[in-house]
């Protein structure tokens, strides 16, 4: 295949955007907690795989299909991220001054990690290791000369208005507005009269759910196991790097760069540098743009 | 006396008990079995059906009263551990069964590097295991002795009968797709030279890497070379992959192998029953009238845990088990006499004889498997086939 008609083949792009539409999903929350929070949930592929077992359960036990069960699989997410910060993070928060947001940025990251092993054995013991997959939405529709399978449309579809949605919220809803105030001016934010500790709230109940809705589209799109959730906290880690911490529409517009450097860069060269292109853009974006590729307004700062 | 003289009291008495009662005899105590599972870590997934055919014969084993140890029955109980995955965690845990359990008889953990790194210790303490789930031509350079490797499933001769398979079946040219991991590029660098030298057409070969999340570049690729026969080179988690993007983009070459992942259960669930049908893989066994015990095994496993064995690791375990309880029940626990006896006699299996040169299976041949309305059969050989091959009509 010469390279024009890679670069303007429709299949390749649904790929990349149902790859990208993914990545943005899984960074959307992780961008948001780190953003209002500075802390790195290393967990959040862990949250993924565990959306995608509910799903499972949902298909499996009810006979409801994923895309179904998604919104709920998502609130049940939410809802666990609401228990984790009351339970464990509010203290945590409450506790810093200034002074010690550094050690609290280095505590978090064990504190996940831990977390992250712990979700992943108990789920080991409760699932079974075997490996799980959900068949469903898996007609093949044309469109134009780009054929399509039902779940994959469905995952681009779902995962993209729910980051435009959420970027919309950002821009636009007050509370998405307190939200953003507290991500790029922390203390300020506080001192205008954002109420912090509702805002911290908020993203990590997003983080978790939107967390747990990536999880159930991967239900339908490929297989997953206990051990399958910290591929995607990388995939995220990356984009967000990509397009600044903290940052979160840069980051949709690094995920989708993304999703295409992984598929027009696997069909111009080979599916075995897929890892090479990832981390070389990763490395390359960090070693170039230290502050994100869009980092417009944090080099003002 | 105080509450905790009282209390150290008490554990005297019950320890002086103990010391003191009558030494079981040989037959009450039960019979131990050592082995190491990954139940964690990257391979855990693929380990329920070895480990779940393990379980299921112990039930038996018990129901029937126990194992026969050179006449004498007795019940089984299992020491196992968790290797994390990891091949040197598996030494240590069998070093550990051997010097610090002291079990009387080991269990093969699962995967071929595991087998291998292994076989040193089972050396040094001359204690014999068979083995099941490896399959490598490195399995050659183990020294023999002390273990043996059912598998006909070795890639060298399976670059042979696939190509073989695919010359009897009228295949001019194939696009050949490779996952790097050790045991499918070993098939693949058997297997190219072979169809080069049947004059066999590779139209597509590729690599990908283990963590591959989209296949669309080379299946575009493939799809546009429009072969007689795609032979996926794949492991259980991107044969689904695989599967399910073949679909999408109508990847529609008669002859669709897969590697690894269609003998197991999980294969037809994930990707729906329709899209497994017609799908080849590698498998030597499966339910055969001539074959003793395949039907009952396989109706068994499937009323305890209510899906299909695999059809090559949990039909290997399977016989690995029917190997050891011969050999025990003919030469009791005598380490040297089962030795001998593994290494020269001709066993009974659900897969039909089996008699080890060396390290190897020498009777069983090289099979391939295919979905047929939902039950694997095997098409390849003709000498032990229980159905024809049928090609792909799409998925």
């Amino acid at each position: 295949m010469s390279l024009l008609e890679t670069l303007l083949s429709g299949q390749f792009l649904f790929a990349a955007l149902v790859t990208g539409s993914l990545y943005a999903l899984i960074a959307l929350g992780l961008n948001l907690v780190y953003g209002t929070m500075r802390m790195l949930n290393v967990a959040h592929g862990d949250v993924v795989m565990l959306g995608a077992y509910g799903a499972y359960g949902a298909f499996a036990l009810l006979g409801v299909s994923p895309i179904v069960a998604a919104p709920f699989v998502a609130a049940l997410g939410g809802l666990v991220g609401y228990g984790l910060y009351r339970g464990v993070f509010r203290r945590l928060l409450a506790s810093s001054t200034p002074a010690s947001a550094g050690r609290l940025e280095a505590n978090s990251l064990l504190l996940f990690f831990g977390l992250s092993i712990l979700v992943q054995n108990i789920a080991a013991l409760a699932f079974t290791p075997n490996t799980r997959s959900v068949a469903s939405l898996s007609d093949v529709w044309h469109l134009g000369n780009v054929a399509m399978t039902g779940n994959r449309l469905v995952s681009l579809v779902v995962a993209g208005t729910t980051c435009i949605g959420v970027a919309w919220f950002l821009s636009r809803n007050i509370a998405g507005l307190a939200m953003r105030a507290v991500i790029e001016r922390r203390e300020a934010a506080f001192i205008v009269g954002v109420d912090v500790d509702r805002v911290q709230r908020t993203s990590f109940v997003l983080g978790f759910a939107s967390a747990a809705l990536a999880g159930a589209l991967v239900s339908m799109l490929e297989q997953f196991s206990p051990f399958s959730g910290f591929p995607f906290t990388i995939a995220g880690f990356i984009v967000i790097i990509l397009g600044g911490l903290g940052n979160v529409k840069a980051g949709l517009l690094a995920a989708l760069l993304l999703g295409a450097i992984e598929t027009y860069g696997v069909a111009l060269t080979s599916a075995n540098l897929r890892s090479v292109l990832l981390y070389g853009s990763f490395v390359g974006a960090l070693l170039l743009f230290p502050n994100g590729l869009f980092a417009r307004r944090a080099a003002r700062r | 006396m105080t509450r905790s003289s009282t209390r150290r009291a008490i554990v005297f008495a019950t320890l002086a008990a103990l010391a003191t009662a009558p030494a079981w005899s040989q037959a009450d105590k039960p019979l131990r079995i050592g082995f190491s599972m990954a139940r964690t870590g990257m391979l855990a997934m693929a380990t329920p059906s070895q480990m779940n055919t393990y379980e299921l014969w112990r039930e038996q084993v018990n129901a029937k009263g126990g194992m026969d140890v050179g006449g004498t029955k007795r019940k089984v109980e299992f020491v196992t551990y968790d290797d994390q995955s990891k091949p040197e965690q598996a030494v240590r845990i069998y070093e550990k069964l051997i010097t610090d359990d002291k079990v009387d008889l080991l269990l093969a953990p699962w995967g071929t590097p595991f087998h291998i790194s292994i076989a040193p210790v089972l050396e040094k303490y001359k204690f014999p295991m068979i083995g099941n789930t490896a399959a490598s031509v490195a399995l050659r350079q183990v020294k023999p002795g002390y273990i043996w490797f059912p598998t006909s499933a070795i890639p060298d001769r399976i670059g042979a009968e696939l190509t073989a398979m695919l010359k009897a079946n009228g295949v001019k040219s194939v696009a050949v797709l490779s996952n790097v991991l050790p045991f499918t590029k070993e098939i693949k660098n058997a297997l190219e030279p072979e169809l080069k030298k049947a004059g066999i057409a590779i139209t597509v070969s590729s690599e990908y890497p283990p963590d591959i999340k989209d296949m669309t570049p080379v299946l575009t690729q493939i799809k546009s070379a429009n072969v007689d026969a795609v032979l996926a080179l794949a492991y259980p988690g991107d044969s689904v992959l695989y599967a399910k993007q073949a679909k999408e983009l109508g990847v529609n070459a008669p002859f669709q192998f897969i590697a690894i992942g269609p003998t197991d259960a999980f294969f037809p669930k994930a990707v729906g029953a329709a899209s497994a049908d017609d799908v080849v893989s590698i498998a030597h066994w499966a339910p055969r009238a001539d074959w003793k015990g395949s039907q009952a095994f396989y109706d068994a496993y499937v009323k305890k845990f209510g899906e299909d064995p695999d059809f090559l690791n949990s039909a290997l375990a399977w016989m690995s088990l029917e190997i050891l309880e011969q050999a025990v029940a003919k030469n009791g626990l005598d380490k040297e006499k089962i030795r001998a006896y593994v290494s020269s006699t001709t066993f009974d299996t659900i897969n039909g004889k089996v008699k080890f040169d060396g390290v190897q299976n020498s009777i069983t041949p090289t099979a391939f498997v295919q979905y047929q309305k939902g039950k694997l059969q095997i098409v390849w050989p003709a000498s032990i086939a229980t159905g024809k091959y049928e090609p792909k009509k799409g998925w």
